[in-house]
């Protein structure tokens, strides 16, 4: 018996080598799939979202008008209606425009009574609204440096002047001047899944949710599936009730 | 012993039935392993084993007249994947450039569109998606990305309690990620971007552990971009199509920025936070920020010295909150703070540096 164990051993060795052999390949073939991170569906970025364009069209200078198929201009109608005659809020047109400016809740603070073509500084003297950044210094002195030196606004064309055209905005390109705070965007999808182990993986709970994003995000992957990958949809369906 | 096969002969090892179903058993098995741990080898198309691509030389050895030649062969193979005829060349740095960026945290409101302009510019994989741009959301309060949130996802942004920071390559003047390469296909050019020569890479992911911004992504999967998508203004150093297997990163738009243009994600920034310039132009963006703004970078302590720089404005209401009223012991502690004199504080009441409350 002593003599036959080896023996034995090895056959059994060499009975399971082919076995392992298999599991192994299928283990090469299956595996990865077995233990990839779950990750979403990539993110449908619509054209317009990427617009470099302006985000306003101003109005020209002086500021026109169709009404009738006749171009007219500011003072065309109030050279007839005087607006420092009326009291303010008792507006007879424009009541469209919400004036959402903080303390600068008049007008007058800005448009020109004398000459409603043109906008208004401190003391009386006129601005046309080409040259509106003039007008917003009035209030926005420091931000005026900054666009001067050319560190506040929306650039786009080549980095420096000696290169090709550099295109800046003035200010009320970006912001509409009766309601200057930037209206809330919709942000793009978040990327739908971790680029690497280190990002962890995105929260299921929410973007309030901590617990989930500490710990080994492959462990994590691997234990809770269903707290991983892109579940938008999901998330969208659970909101609705 | 029952079965005399299994014991040692005397003359040598017999050859039995049973010996060779094992032996073949083995032998199929063992061959089924062999091939399906090489099998990746059957997804290498033929542009992939071709001899000028296997001799071609770091891009640093070549001549003018072999990068000529890379150049070719490069074009041919995206023409035949993607259908597009590029114009891929070669951008040399310009003398006297040192490219930075500058981003205001003050304005930046989160939307993403930096991310997707990007991935558009630079040839991204969509699937799976590859971007360069990561935007942190962190709560209001300090710079604490320990407890940042990058996959926010809000119906509005910006959420009021929170400010939003984009992370990218910050290009450092000390990269540790260009010193772990092993076959250095990642080094600093004269302009100060960090490039990656992808035909020298790989793929060994050392730089992707030494980053402290989680700046480079690599290609898990054979990058797609969709043929319509593709964007046929490259050069050899930025947003030519990747393959599987190599790093990637931001490189400040190559094929733009050394064309004398601006990046994709800053003239896409519906806010105008991104500023980009020549750091040794004195009247450049970048320059007068540092100039004129309190700038700070990411992760000061590793040492890595970015050209990546963040900064607030002085004299922006979203991020001072409600103003302290005027006589309070917080309007009064600002003024203090602010003329840095407090006669002159006093002698001045509302004359701080934000003026009036």
């Amino acid at each position: 018996m002593s003599t036959a164990q080896p023996s034995t051993r090895g056959a059994w060795v060499a009975a399971l080598m082919g076995p392992a052999f298999a599991s192994l390949a299928a283990w090469f073939i299956w595996g990865p799939a077995l233990t990839r991170l779950p990750v979403g569906k990539p993110a449908v970025v619509p054209d317009a979202a990427l617009s470099t364009a302006a985000r306003r069209t101003t109005v020209g200078d002086p500021p026109t008008i169709l009404i009738n198929n006749f171009r007219r201009t500011c003072t065309d109608c109030h050279r007839i209606f005087d607006v420092a005659a009326r009291p303010e809020g008792d507006r007879l047109q424009h009541a469209h425009v919400k004036l959402e400016h903080g303390i600068n809740d008049r007008c007058q603070n800005c448009h020109n009574y004398r000459n409603m073509n043109e906008l208004v500084l401190y003391d009386g003297g006129a601005v046309t609204y080409s040259e509106a950044p003039r007008l917003c210094q009035k209030c926005h002195g420091l931000i005026f440096e900054d666009w001067e030196r050319g560190i506040h606004g929306r650039v786009s064309g080549a980095w420096t002047s000696e290169l090709g055209p550099v295109q800046r905005l003035r200010c009320i390109e970006c912001h509409d001047p009766h309601q200057p705070r930037h209206p809330a965007m919709d942000p793009l999808q978040p990327l739908p899944g971790p680029a690497t182990l280190r990002m962890g993986t995105p929260p299921a709970g929410g973007a309030h949710a901590p617990e989930l994003r500490e710990g080994d995000p492959l462990r994590r992957a691997l234990l809770h599936p269903q707290l991983s990958g892109n579940n938008r949809t999901e998330r969208a369906q659970h909101e609705k009730p | 012993m029952k079965n005399p096969d299994s014991t040692p002969a005397a003359g040598g090892p017999q050859i039995t039935r049973r010996s060779v179903l094992r032996g073949a058993l083995n032998t199929a098995g063992g061959l089924a392993a062999f091939a399906a741990a090489v099998s990746p080898l059957r997804d290498l198309d033929r542009d992939e084993l071709t001899l000028e691509r296997f001799l071609q030389k770091h891009y640093k050895e070549m001549t003018p007249d072999e990068k000529d030649r890379a150049l070719q062969r490069i074009a041919a193979e995206v023409e035949r994947r993607y259908a597009a005829r590029p114009e891929l060349r070669d951008l040399p740095a310009m003398d006297g450039v040192e490219f930075a960026y500058a981003l205001n945290l003050g304005r930046c409101i989160g939307c993403r569109r930096c991310v997707h302009a990007c991935v558009a510019e630079n040839n991204q994989s969509r699937d799976p998606e590859v971007q360069y741009i990561r935007v942190l959301e962190l709560p209001r309060g300090s710079v604490d990305v320990e407890r940042a949130d990058h996959y926010y996802d809000r119906p509005a942004v910006p959420d009021p309690d929170h400010f939003y920071m984009p992370v990218q390559c910050h290009q450092c003047a000390n990269p540790p990620c260009v010193k772990v390469c092993p076959v250095e296909a990642t080094w600093q050019e004269p302009d100060g971007v960090t490039v990656i020569d992808y035909d020298w890479c790989i793929g060994c992911r050392y730089c992707e552990a030494a980053c402290p911004y989680f700046a480079r992504r690599f290609n898990f999967a054979e990058p797609s971009v969709p043929r319509e998508k593709l964007n046929t203004d490259m050069t050899y150093l930025s947003n030519r199509p990747r393959r599987k297997g190599v790093m990637e990163k931001c490189h400040f738009c190559l094929q733009r920025t050394r064309a004398g243009r601006m990046p994709a994600c800053l003239e896409v920034c519906p806010v105008g936070a991104r500023n980009f310039g020549n750091l040794l132009d004195p009247d450049s963006q970048v320059a007068q920020i540092l100039k004129t703004k309190h700038v700070l970078v990411l992760k000061q302590e590793a040492n890595t010295l970015p050209r990546f720089f963040y900064y607030f404005d002085e004299d922006f209401p979203r991020n001072r909150g409600s103003a302290p009223a005027r006589g309070s012991e917080a309007h009064r502690k600002g003024l203090s703070l602010t003329v840095l004199n407090p006669q002159a504080a006093q002698s001045l009441p509302g004359r701080g540096r934000g003026g009036p409350a």
